[in-house]
């Protein structure tokens, strides 16, 4: 018998370029806003997990020791982008399997370190040796999209045009200005199809959230919570052969064992956080995740059923293209989003009476593989 | 109770052969491997196979021709052969012989579109595929 178990507070600093704050910088305010959110002192805590891949060693000790939180185990986990969502979902195991009460999960990544560019990537990896980078990924992706099907590159740049508006919304997002169609496809080319409107930027972040079994919020009388229905974490899978890039496997397996462990399904979603790096992967997600038939996204972004007074809306923090994608931060800022969703703290980006969000964060580019991880997690209104 | 004494798993030396590009009877190709036990094929020189696990595997020769199926021009981006503030495609061919690589592209006059027919050319010890003559 597994333990329920809950987000019972979140904070996060403003996605953006803090040139001035390590990684200790980063975090530590909000690590220390989470925990008096939830009301608790350090002592409650049981264990840490801490997302980041380019932190260096001990990052999560380094945070963790400036409010005197140690010996309690902590962990530092490495999946890419999905690194904080992987620390979630070993914060979510230990405490559903009985072997924590309380954990607090960081996710935290300083990108500015590397003076811009895109991301660095392993030198062991065959294709990052041939000069692969991740845009070029996506935006082979797109290019095989747009030739599959009716898709412009317009509707490419709406993705981008809904993300601006939602970020317009969040005072955490890197982006708060909006943009048009025209701004978009105008905007300086980067991997064709995609111009530089229609990439995450580069930035700095870090989220905290605090999960507590049932027993544990109950006994320190936590008020405000949401259940984690879902926690699932998937690793890529080689494929020597032709793989379909419209049609990334390991974000359809996680999605659908996702609904599975929470016994909902897409059409139950009021709020989803998706992996949107780069435009065109809001558009295959869509489909991905069920919400509609394979090339038929666009329409359903068309037809503004992905925003506010939509089916669900899909990125209202505004996702990584306005909020950012400080890496290790991306999926736990996620998660600190559904639940000031799910407890009516989202302020104007509130999505009316919503009870379920999904959350989903994808990580690495690896020859052979969709993508090396992905976590995807669902949660509901307590 | 004894059992079988421990015996070294032995390092990989996979970095001996960096290169994807290889001399075979047949010409310069781009080097792939073929598992001895279940036939798969994989590209670049590899010592296991990633579907039966096997290492009785084998060097061999890919197909020189195969489709693209789908591309990118790369504007200025960081990367080994970027050339700077210049434009680089690059893309996913599909060879004939059933492996996907990433490769550079070069254009010629035909535009560029996936499905396109694209064969192997060499500069020196640089490789890169071309619109197949024909397209």
């Amino acid at each position: 018998m597994t333990e329920n178990v809950y987000v019972v507070s979140a904070a996060m600093i403003p996605f953006g370029k803090h040139r001035n704050s390590s990684y200790v910088g980063l975090a530590v305010a909000p690590l220390i806003d989470a925990l008096r959110g939830a009301g608790i002192g350090k002592s409650e805590v049981d264990a840490v997990y801490v997302g980041h891949s380019y932190g260096g060693m001990m990052t999560g000790q380094r945070i963790t020791k400036e409010i005197g939180l140690g010996t309690v185990p902590t962990v530092n986990v490495d999946n890419a982008c999905s690194s904080g969502a992987s620390a979630l979902h070993e914060a979510w195991t230990a405490i559903s399997q009985g072997l924590a009460d309380v954990a607090v999960v960081i996710g935290v990544e300083k990108l500015t370190q590397f003076g811009g560019g895109t991301l660095p990537l392993s030198p062991e990896d065959r294709e990052v040796r041939q000069g692969l980078v991740m845009p070029a990924v996506y935006a082979m992706r797109a290019t095989r999209y747009l030739h599959e099907n009716d898709v412009g590159v317009e509707d490419l740049a709406r993705v981008s045009v809904k993300a601006r508006r939602h970020g317009a919304l969040n005072p955490f997002a890197q982006f708060r200005q909006e943009v048009t169609v025209e701004e978009v496809l105008a905007a300086r080319p980067v991997a064709d199809p995609l111009t530089l409107l229609m990439c995450c930027p580069t930035g700095d972040g870090a989220a905290v959230v605090i999960l507590a079994s049932q027993r544990a919020r109950d006994r320190l009388g936590i008020g405000r919570s949401i259940r984690v229905a879902a926690s699932v974490l998937h690793s890529g899978q080689v494929e020597e052969g032709f793989r379909d890039m419209t049609k990334p496997e390991i974000s359809y397996a996680s999605a659908r064992d996702a609904y599975a462990q929470a016994g909902v399904g897409p059409e139950d979603l009021d709020v989803i956080e998706l992996h949107d790096a780069f435009s065109i992967a809001e558009l295959v997600y869509y489909e991905a995740f069920g919400l509609t038939a394979k090339y038929s996204a666009a329409a359903l972004l068309r037809d503004g059923r992905t925003t506010f007074g939509g089916d669900v809306v899909v990125n209202p923090s505004g996702g990584l293209l306005a909020k950012g994608h400080p890496v290790g931060a991306s999926g736990v800022a996620q998660v600190a989003e559904a639940f000031w969703q799910l407890t009516g703290q989202a302020g104007a980006r509130q999505v009316e009476g919503a009870r379920w969000a999904m959350t989903h964060v994808t990580g690495g580019g690896t020859a052979g593989l969709d993508h090396g991880a992905c976590t995807v997690h669902i949660f509901e209104a307590a | 109770m004894a059992g079988p004494e421990a015996v070294p798993s032995l390092p990989v030396a996979d970095l001996e052969s960096d290169s994807l590009l290889g001399t075979f009877p047949e010409g310069r190709r781009l080097v792939g491997t073929r598992c001895g036990q279940c036939g798969q094929l994989m590209i670049g020189a590899r010592v296991v196979c990633s579907s039966c696990v096997s290492r009785d595997v084998a060097r061999v020769a890919l197909p020189a021709t195969g489709v693209l199926y789908s591309f990118t021009r790369l504007h200025g981006l960081s990367g080994k052969h970027s050339g700077g503030e210049g434009v680089r495609p690059v893309g996913y061919v599909d060879l004939d012989g059933g492996v996907r690589t990433l490769a550079d592209i070069r254009e010629g006059s035909t535009p560029l579109r996936p499905d396109m027919r694209v064969e192997l050319g060499t500069d020196g010890d640089d490789w890169f595929f071309t619109p197949a003559a024909g397209q």
